[in-house]
């Protein structure tokens, strides 16, 4: 089996003026086989939030290669790159980010809606990913009526609405309370159990790389371990 | 509703620029309404002048221009080839005394009615009937005086100090007949005549008064031409054919409409600014979420799409409600002037379309360049924005 995820090599350099650059990262090599849960650690500035969105297809590399499910995709055309956040990737934040002027259902069936699905049947496979992430009964509410466990949970159901192969979460749990981050992390791995969704997820917090069955650390834009 | 609920979601804000949208709209309705009903009064004008020639003393080709002709003229403009008839009438202000004033002024107008079989402008009666030819003391008033008048078919009404019978009251025609009275030639003459210097007036003969000859042409017969033939064959007159009076007219409802919609455009311009403006701060405040959207799958034509349909709903209220104002506005401006009889806002079902889309169009134009900036954000970046 081809692992899902495949980067080679991979370069990032941000050029900040004449002369004036930083390497956020300098020749990162994984693999991610599906189905893994995969935690990215490092200290701050070590490249694991531009290592996430590079291999998330949201910012281009400098040199390198990312394979996602034996395709490559860094040179891929912006249309294809569209498709495939789409289609084959989800995304979770640190804050969330759900839209303000949405209520709950609404922010979930919009990623349905981007991906083509009509009106009605947005709504109706937003509400059954609703029922998995165990928000049956919020649909009419704000993300401001919305504890910030039960916000991540909408975002986990946005991200999951159009059953990606890859879910990335960039510190998932790093603006909730230790119980909230509990609930997520077993939803996380529930998922990951239930529909082998493969989860990449950037994160300080020691108890979500516990659940995680790998954990890679970044260290000055390198694999360290 | 999403739409409308991301529009309103700073409300004040949004609010402030619906109003300049309406202001704009109001100003275009409110301005356009008065070059609708300019030009509804032109094209009856220039039907009523399609197919005759008019002849007035030389030099003195203005409308109601008091240059005097002589009856004795009448034959030899009859006399004309290409001539089936020519009409005498005495023209004049209905009161003498009265200044400028927007619009047409109400005229007096006696005939000899020699045209009446032959002429095409057809007007409908509201109330009585046509005058007849020789029915001296007899008025017909046109709709737009009857107030001002107190005519009433049967009754008597005063005109220049003299008692007339109104014997019939004209349809609204929109145009010049709205605001004139018809009477036979020769009450015109008198009433003319007394109006005329002391010392003119020892020197003229009433009877023989004239100030425009309507020339119908015979059968076939091309009316400028007629008009060239008579001026070269009748000395001391001046003739025009319908194509001195629209080019007239044209000229100067042009300039008139050039400058009325030009102050509404460029209100409007202002407030199509107004929507730049409101748009690029919407779009700025919301890259995180723009960086959302696209990280979820957005495409860059789903995010022009979004921003522009929030700039034309902006658009497309300020237009609906700047055409209400108007509407309001013209009607209030109808009934405050309609006690003298001017008449001066026509609201069109096309006036009142366009506005509403030219709104809706300036909105999504104003709304391009915000939207087109937010969809080519780089989904990392518009992220990593706070």
């Amino acid at each position: 089996m081809c692992p899902v995820i495949q980067a080679k090599d991979v370069h990032k350099r941000y050029v900040l003026g004449r002369n004036n650059y930083v390497d956020a990262l300098r020749g990162v090599s994984l693999e991610i086989e599906p189905g893994e849960m995969v935690a990215v650690m490092g200290p701050s500035g070590s490249g694991k939030s531009t290592l996430l969105h590079i291999l998330g297809c949201l910012d281009s590399l400098t040199a390198g290669e990312v394979w996602l499910d034996g395709r490559r995709v860094d040179n891929l055309s912006g249309r294809e790159l569209v498709r495939l956040r789409r289609e084959e990737l989800g995304f979770i934040f640190q804050t969330f980010n759900l839209i303000p002027s949405l209520n709950a259902l609404e922010n979930v069936a919009l990623a349905a809606q981007y991906a083509g699905k009509s009106r009605g049947a947005a709504r109706q496979v937003a509400l059954e990913t609703l029922a998995a992430v165990n928000l049956p009964n919020h649909h009419q509410h704000r993300p401001s009526e919305l504890s910030g466990g039960q916000q991540q949970r909408v975002a986990i159901a946005r991200a999951l609405v159009n059953r990606p192969k890859v879910i990335f979460g960039d510190e998932p749990t790093g603006n909730l309370d230790s119980a909230s981050s509990e609930e997520i992390v077993a939803l996380m791995k529930t998922i990951n159990k239930a529909m082998g969704t493969t989860f990449v997820l950037v994160t300080h917090d020691p108890e979500v790389a516990g659940a995680c069955g790998r954990v890679i650390h970044l260290l000055d834009g390198k694999v360290s371990s | 509703m999403q739409v409308l609920r991301n529009v309103f979601r700073r409300k004040v804000r949004v609010l402030l620029t619906i109003s300049g949208i309406t202001i704009g709209v109001l100003a275009l309705v409110v301005m356009g309404s008065m070059a609708e009903r300019i030009s509804v009064m032109v094209s009856g004008g220039t039907r009523f002048y399609a197919d005759k020639v008019t002849v007035t003393a030389e030099g003195g080709a203005s409308m109601f221009g008091n240059s005097l002709l002589s009856l004795k003229k009448r034959e030899e403009i009859k006399a004309v080839p290409g001539v089936l008839e020519v009409s005498a009438s005495v023209g004049t202000l209905l009161d003498p005394e009265a200044g400028m004033s927007f619009g047409m002024p109400p005229i007096l107008l006696g005939d000899d009615m020699r045209g009446d079989p032959y002429e095409s402008f057809r007007i409908e009666y509201a109330a009585g009937r046509p005058l007849r030819a020789g029915e001296l003391g007899s008025v017909v008033v046109g709709s737009d005086l009857v107030t001002r008048l107190g005519a009433e078919v049967g009754k008597q009404v005063t005109i220049r100090g003299e008692q007339f019978t109104v014997v019939g009251i004209l349809d609204k025609t929109l145009t010049a007949p709205d605001m004139a009275v018809y009477m036979n030639l020769a009450d015109a003459q008198r009433l003319f005549a007394q109006d005329l210097p002391e010392m003119i007036r020892s020197f003229v003969d009433v009877e023989d008064l004239v100030t425009t000859f309507t020339v119908y042409p015979a059968p076939g017969v091309d009316p400028e031409e007629l008009a060239q033939t008579i001026n070269e064959t009748v000395s001391g007159v001046t003739a025009t054919g319908p194509s001195f009076f629209q080019e007239q007219i044209a000229n100067a409802t042009r300039i008139l409409n050039a400058i009325l919609y030009g102050v509404a455009i460029i209100s409007l311009v202002v407030g199509g600014l107004s929507v730049i403006n409101t748009m690029t701060m919407s779009v700025s405040e919301r890259t995180r979420e723009i960086g959302v959207r696209k990280a979820i799958g957005a495409s860059d034509r789903q995010i022009v799409r979004q921003f522009l349909t929030e700039a034309g709903v902006i658009g497309l209220l300020g237009g609906i409600s700047g055409l209400v104002l108007g509407v309001i506005a013209a009607t209030l401006g109808d009934i405050a002037l309609a006690r003298s009889n001017v008449d001066l806002f026509l609201v069109t079902p096309r006036l009142a379309i366009g506005s509403v889309v030219f709104a809706v169009v300036l909105g999504l134009v104003s709304g391009l360049y915000p939207s087109l900036h937010a969809a080519r954000m780089r989904p990392v970046n518009a992220l990593r924005y706070e």
